[in-house]
């Protein structure tokens, strides 16, 4: 995929920076430990 | 520009999802299931299917009929889900289809080649998802309603990683011997200095090298995922390092036991030299259990050293940002902490916070290693039946008898006390005696009842935590969903752009790796440590 084909983020992220994403799966990560914790 | 195409694709594959959770609820495939062997995925397919499935028919119908006409969040997002649930389709063949229709034809064909080739050469959904993702790339393209979704693999990999931290706790550092730590640390430090110095010497790219460095230091898919954002490598370099630690590691896992057996080595010193020797984590415990068929000896050993690797994981990553960050800049000076704020990859902390987590117990008890603890309470020895009424698990009078018939046929000392105390009290006292115990059954002294009653003993005071069991298969599909998506960015060109200096580096730096560790091995490592 080239990089060019997107206008957000690059070839391989949809995520405007690398810092953005790794926060995102931070989130999402607690997110799901908060939902395991709580219902399994 | 705009992103959301108008296609029939996403609701086409969501409907296909729904039915696939419905056949499989209704019972209608419990013959195909039961062929494969995956009726312990059944609850998982039911949500997943019906979950990814739902979004997909939702999504699918909202960018047929009505898609968005203009550029903006909503066109963006909605456009990302075609992706996504490409992704989870080929993710739901390779882990529901492929990785056990592998694992039937490796036993299958075990009696005729000696071996066990789907085991042998790692052929599970980590290698399978990757070559699919590839296959569909190189050989029908990613269709076009996908291609944004796909960008979403990396967030999926990240979180498997820090997911992973959930896995472990500090209750296992406890365990881990001193020399352990220290043989580890020179060999995983050693040997991403020497590929960072081979790199540079032959003219390897800095994201290639750094990349590889922590692949062939720390160990296989994690540790170069972790790394791969310091030094912005591409996903050739990400699968190009997975696949050369998983070549080698193959090499490895014939070569190691046979050099083992020919230097006589003892059960530390073979688990210590493979788990610092070999690079991946499962043809560890491969090479161990085929050292050592009849016990575990040697698989624990070679497991604490493996799990010494991962707690490297922070430090690598630092010194790669702080590399990287003076190769590219060409700085003398580094300001660390400019570096960490700037550079250090959030979620590779997030590993740290979930091992924290882990480790104050709010998952599974603080002792658990990977999910599975020693209980022999008198509470967890007694069950309930279907009916409500307390069940004991303690051995009864006929499990006695049989194990009191056949206690002759075992020799060793420490093996004949355990099975004594196992007799005495009805149930196992301690990990040790379940450990030794275990050595037993593996090593089939006594008859196959004798064995059952050996094998009901060990699962009444065995345990694994719920919470890290789910964990455990959260991680898996994560990683499968980014290692699909990973392989989906990976096309021929790249590869040949990369060349084959990696698989040069890699392999020689995986064989000083293995000689250096085999001499420090043989010459400090006694038979305990």
């Amino acid at each position: 995929m080239a990089e060019d084909k997107f206008d957000r983020g690059s070839a391989l992220t949809v995520f405007t920076s690398d810092r953005y994403e790794d926060v995102m799966a931070l989130v999402l990560s607690l997110l799901i430990a908060l939902l395991v914790y709580s219902f399994i | 520009m705009l992103y959301t195409r108008k296609t029939v694709w996403p609701l086409g594959i969501g409907v296909i999802m729904v039915a696939y959770a419905y056949l499989v609820q209704s019972g209608a495939l419990a013959d195909l299931i039961k062929f494969l062997g995956t009726a312990r995925h059944v609850g998982e397919m039911g949500v997943l299917g019906y979950t990814f499935g739902g979004i997909a028919i939702v999504a699918g119908l909202w960018q047929l009929l009505a898609p968005p006409k203009e550029e903006g969040n909503a066109d963006y997002f909605l456009s990302m889900v075609g992706g996504v649930v490409f992704i989870m389709i080929v993710a739901f063949i390779v882990k529901w289809g492929l990785d056990p229709l592998m694992g039937q034809w490796g036993r299958a064909a075990q009696p005729t080649l000696g071996f066990n080739f789907a085991s042998v050469m790692n052929l599970n959904y980590v290698v399978m998802g990757i070559l699919a993702g590839i296959i569909i790339v190189n050989v029908f393209k990613v269709p076009g309603w996908a291609e944004n979704g796909v960008r979403l693999s990396r967030l999926g990999l990240k979180t498997g990683v820090i997911l992973l931290g959930a896995l472990y706790s500090l209750a296992e550092l406890a365990h881990l011997g001193r020399l352990s730590v220290v043989l580890i640390g020179v060999f995983v430090l050693g040997s991403v200095g020497v590929v960072l110095w081979m790199g540079a010497r032959r003219n390897m790219p800095n994201s290639m090298t750094g990349v590889l460095s922590a692949g062939v230091g720390v160990c296989g898919v994690s540790a170069a995922v972790a790394a791969a954002p310091v030094v912005q490598a591409k996903s050739t370099e990400i699968a190009y390092t997975i696949g050369t630690i998983l070549l080698f590691g193959v090499l490895c896992m014939f070569l190691f036991p046979i050099v083992g057996k020919a230097m006589g080595m003892g059960y530390i010193q073979f688990g210590a030299w493979a788990g610092t020797g070999i690079l991946n984590s499962a043809q560890v415990a491969g090479a161990a259990l085929a050292f050592q068929p009849t016990g575990i000896e040697t698989l624990k050993v070679a497991e604490i050293f493996n799990i010494t690797r991962v707690l490297f994981l922070p430090i690598i990553v630092l010194w790669l940002a702080v590399w990287y960050v003076k190769r590219e800049v060409g700085a003398q000076q580094v300001d660390l902490v400019q570096v960490v704020v700037g550079k250090f990859p959030v979620f590779v902390l997030g590993f740290i916070l979930m091992f924290a987590l882990s480790s104050t117990g709010i998952f599974a008890p603080a002792q658990h290693y990977q999910g599975s603890y020693f209980d022999n309470s008198d509470k967890a020895m007694t069950t309930k039946d279907k009916d409500g009424k307390p069940v004991s698990k303690l051995l009864n009078d006929k499990d006695l008898a049989t194990l009191q018939g056949e206690a002759g046929k075992v020799q060793r000392q420490d093996q004949k006390a355990a099975l004594q105390r196992l007799v005495e009290n009805k149930k196992l006292m301690s990990i040790d005696d379940d450990d030794t115990l275990r050595g037993v059954v593996n090593a089939k002294l006594m008859s196959k009842a004798a064995n059952d009653v050996l094998v009901k003993a060990h699962r009444a005071v065995r345990h694994t935590a719920k919470k890290i069991a789910m964990f455990r298969d959260l991680i898996a599909w994560f990683f499968t969903f980014g290692l699909v998506g990973l392989g989906m960015q990976i096309t021929m060109a790249s590869i040949k752009q990369a060349g084959g200096q990696p698989l040069v580096v890699g392999s020689i730096v995986g064989i000083v790796k293995a000689l250096g560790s085999l001499l420090v091995v043989w010459l400090l490592v006694a038979e305990t440590i």
